[in-house]
């Protein structure tokens, strides 16, 4: 199992140096630089000249990626051109907020969608089914903004029962904490409950139809023991790659919902740096983005023996 | 009954602090970018940098310069020698008095290299002003000498982007001489700074207020009505909109298209004043079509102005072609002529400047704060209507300015900060474009008039300088200037005293916070 993860993280070393250097090169490739937004209408050339140079952007791109890059080996990210804050520490700041909402959202959408994806599919074809499809089918469909929004307008101005604007943070007032929390999960809750439910009726429907199954009805046990006993192991399995995914996706950057609720997490980080050209910040969040993605699905592939014997971690 | 009951046991858990019942917010709609006045800035940081500093000069409700840490100024016959007698009696948040060896400490950081205040460079004679000397010969006395004359000392000292050239005290910078936190004379301090979430400024107990009856401007009355002062980073303008209606928010700016909405929510109120911040369609001069004037001419009759502007801004602007804003002591007869929409003379010109159809590309962008895109939507309208091809390119903002920069465009719809002397808006579009590149207007004479503008004092003989250079660019064309933004805020009807201004800057003092 060790070795077998450790090897997973070595392999992940040249994805991640591929992601370091595109990330680089591309967002110098962007027209658009700090120094000229830093100055607004009122530069001029020599000050634009003066300004990269000291942010030390006057160098050739090589140049400025074997600082970082060596930098980065001593576990420097550099620092923010933006805010001038340490990127590493304002990353991990940053994440902890996100990772909160992704973290409670995709596990409480887990525990609705996958026992309800598998009804479905045990169900198949009848309105119970239909239902179940059709209301996945709708939180799907709905972007989150939007449903953020109605959610913002329903509970923060019609009921008035949730905070509309702000963040406080858990660890320095639990209860004001979770109250600000409460509508970026549903968000996120209500629409990765439609990308789970599917995903989990549809690989159950393609193991009811397998012989083993028949096998097992034939043997005479009860429907609850074929579809939780010998159905739903071996149908688990893509659907726990899919929530992997997602989980790595959203870790990633929320970026809409933290903007729709306020949330200072990744995902805003990320879109606020890419538009201030905060390149250090920037690169920082992708690297990490990248890391966090693999790391996730190197967790995921880690569990798959635990559902099904049948994988080992060798 | 039980949905109330809950809203208001949620809500007081939410504000989390009896004192936030006391408490102003204002949504900004980005962080701030540091609390170091001057340095690393934009116009949000200003905004609330300004509350906690001041110096020694600031700006009057209308834009004049007045006395603010200074008690008054006298300048020499020769118009060199700048005396500041200081306030008495002035104290930094951390309880010491201010003396003119404060005001010398802070002149010799912000000319430091190392210090990277904005502005620098226009004292250092790069740029054309040059500060020779600086002393402080009492502890009530600072004196400041020009190399050469210059109208726009004092109004260069004002700047907000300069942070008013503010005087803070030794303490806010560490050990190690890097920046640490503004300890300034100001109405509020610095409460707390969470990035991305919000600023807290709290009230300066020690405040001494300039004299006066009233506020005006960054001079006046100067007092701290309520104990915290919280600036909200909000970007996403629905969510603005519900803080607003919700309560949670007293104070924000939103895009005129969202103002008859708010209009009419009960609990707010919507107030607005023109600023100097100038929207403006820019022409590339050096672009082989709009190279020739008569084309140029043709764009700027072919666009009915009232209509543009009134679309663009929801009905608050009003067309002034002038580089100088409206409310300004300098809008004269001369600066109110303007462009005609005159569909015949369009043709006329056209047919005179050769013009084959040619497409002309439009660059825009879609930021909430400024009237870009629409401007553009309706331009090309008009342009199409005239019988001239546009295309609109949407652009983000980097890429836009990065593009203007350059000066690479045909016709870019593009905003101006503001600037309140005359000579210095004009300093904003006007210069060499080989040197330059960014700048619309390339005229050795006006070049010219604006020199002597920055150098005389005499109102009578700047205002004529002014209104030729008008007439100049009129003629000319290099730039449409559209209309003055009307600066509006929406207001919690809560809120007592607050009021926007010409320099387009939430001020939160002398406002108040009813139960």
């Amino acid at each position: 199992m060790l070795r077998f993860a450790l090897t997973r993280i070595l392999m992940s070393v040249p994805t991640l140096l591929i992601v370091s250097v595109a990330v680089f090169g591309l967002i110098r490739l962007i027209p658009g630089d700090p120094a000229s937004l830093m100055l607004g209408d009122l530069a001029t050339p020599a000050s634009i000249a003066d300004l990269q140079a000291r942010l030390g952007l006057d160098q050739s791109v090589p140049v400025q990626f074997g600082i970082w890059f060596g930098n980065l080996l001593k576990g420097d990210l550099g620092q923010s051109i933006n805010s001038q804050q340490a990127v590493l520490p304002l990353i991990l700041q940053r994440f902890w907020i996100s990772a909160q909402i992704v973290l409670v959202a995709v596990a409480l959408a887990s525990l609705v969608a996958v026992p309800a994806g598998v009804l479905a599919a045990w169900k198949q074809d009848t309105s119970l089914d239909l239902s179940l499809v059709a209301v996945a089918t709708l939180l799907l469909s709905i972007p989150t903004f939007w449903l953020g929004l109605l959610l913002l307008l329903f509970f923060g101005l019609k009921l008035e029962w949730l905070p509309v604007v702000g963040y406080v943070s858990i660890a320095e007032n639990p209860l004001a904490g979770i109250l600000y929390l409460v509508m970026p999960i549903m968000t996120l809750f209500l629409h990765e409950i439609g990308v789970i439910l599917r995903m989990a009726r549809a690989s159950t429907l393609e193991v009811l139809r397998l012989d083993y199954i028949t096998h097992a009805r034939a043997k005479g046990l009860t429907e609850s023991a074929v579809l939780w006993n010998h159905a739903f192991k071996n149908a688990f399995g893509p659907t726990w790659t899919l929530i992997g995914l997602v989980l790595g996706n959203l870790l990633g950057g929320i970026a809409v919902v933290e903007t729709v609720f306020t949330i200072p997490g990744l995902g805003r980080l990320l879109v606020d740096s890419i538009f201030a050209r905060d390149y250090p910040v920037i690169q920082g969040c992708m690297l990490f983005v990248a890391f966090t993605y693999v790391l996730v699905n190197l967790v995921i592939d880690l569990c798959y023996p635990i559902f099904d014997p049948r994988v080992t971690a060798q | 009954m039980m949905n109330r009951q809950l809203a208001s046991a949620f809500a007081l858990l939410a504000l989390a602090s009896p004192a936030a019942a006391q408490t102003i917010n204002v949504a900004l709609n980005a962080d701030i970018r540091s609390t170091n006045p001057g340095v690393n800035r934009d116009d949000n940081t200003d905004a609330v940098v300004l509350h906690m500093v001041e110096g020694l000069v600031g700006y009057r409700e209308n834009g004049a310069v007045a006395p603010l840490l200074a008690e008054k100024v006298t300048t020499s016959a020769d118009e060199l020698t700048y005396t500041f007698s200081l306030r008495k009696g002035v104290k930094f948040h951390n309880g010491v008095e201010m003396t003119s060896a404060d005001v010398l400490w802070n002149w010799t950081r912000y000319m430091e290299p190392k210090t990277d205040w904005r502005c620098r460079s226009e004292f250092d004679g790069r740029i054309g002003m040059k500060v020779t000397s600086v002393a402080a010969p009492d502890p009530a006395t600072f004196v400041m000498t020009l190399e050469k004359p210059s109208a726009l000392f004092l109004d260069t000292m004002a700047r907000t982007d300069c942070a008013m050239v503010a005087i803070i005290h030794k303490d806010s910078l560490k050990q190690d001489g890097s920046f640490d936190r503004p300890i300034g004379t100001g109405p509020f301090m610095l409460g707390d700074w969470r990035r991305g979430e919000f600023v807290s400024l709290k009230r300066f107990d020690g405040y001494a207020s300039p004299p006066g009856e009233k506020r005006d401007g960054y001079v006046g009355r100067k007092r701290a009505l309520v104990p915290e002062v919280k600036f909200l980073a909000i970007a996403d303008g629905a969510t603005v909109k519900a803080g607003l209606i919700s309560g949670a928010l007293h104070v924000a700016d939103i895009p005129d298209a969202d103002m008859p909405e708010m209009r009419k929510v009960p609990n707010l109120q919507v107030l607005s004043a023109p600023s100097a911040t100038k929207h403006a369609l820019l022409l590339q001069s050096r672009d082989p079509l709009l190279g020739d004037v008569r084309m140029r001419q043709a764009i700027a009759a072919a666009l009915d102005l009232d209509e543009l502007v009134a679309q663009a801004s929801n009905e608050l602007g009003t067309t002034n072609n002038s580089a100088v804003y409206v409310s300004s002591p300098y809008y004269s007869e001369v600066q109110r002529q303007r462009y005609r929409h005159d569909p015949a003379r369009v043709k006329m010109l056209l047919a005179e400047a050769g013009y084959k159809g040619q497409t002309i590309k439009l660059i825009a962008n879609k930021r909430s704060t400024v009237p870009s895109f629409p401007v553009a939507i309706m331009a090309q309208a008009m342009l199409q209507a005239a019988g001239i091809n546009s295309e609109i390119e949407v652009l983000e903002w980097a890429t836009q300015l990065d593009r203007y920069s350059k000066g690479n465009y045909q016709m870019m719809s593009f905003s101006y900060s503001a600037r309140l002397d005359p000579a210095q808006s004009y300093n904003q579009f006007s210069g060499p474009k080989d040197t330059y590149p960014s700048k619309a207007w390339d005229s050795r004479r006006a070049d010219e008039l604006i020199e002597k503008a920055t150098v005389i004092a005499d109102e009578g003989e700047r205002q004529k300088l002014f209104d030729e250079l008008h007439k100049l660019m009129l003629a000319d064309a290099p730039l449409i200037f559209l209309y003055n933004q009307v600066d509006t805020a929406v207001v919690s009807k809560r809120l007592q005293g607050f009021a926007p201004w010409v320099a387009s800057k939430p001020r939160l003092w002398e406002v108040g916070l009813a139960n």
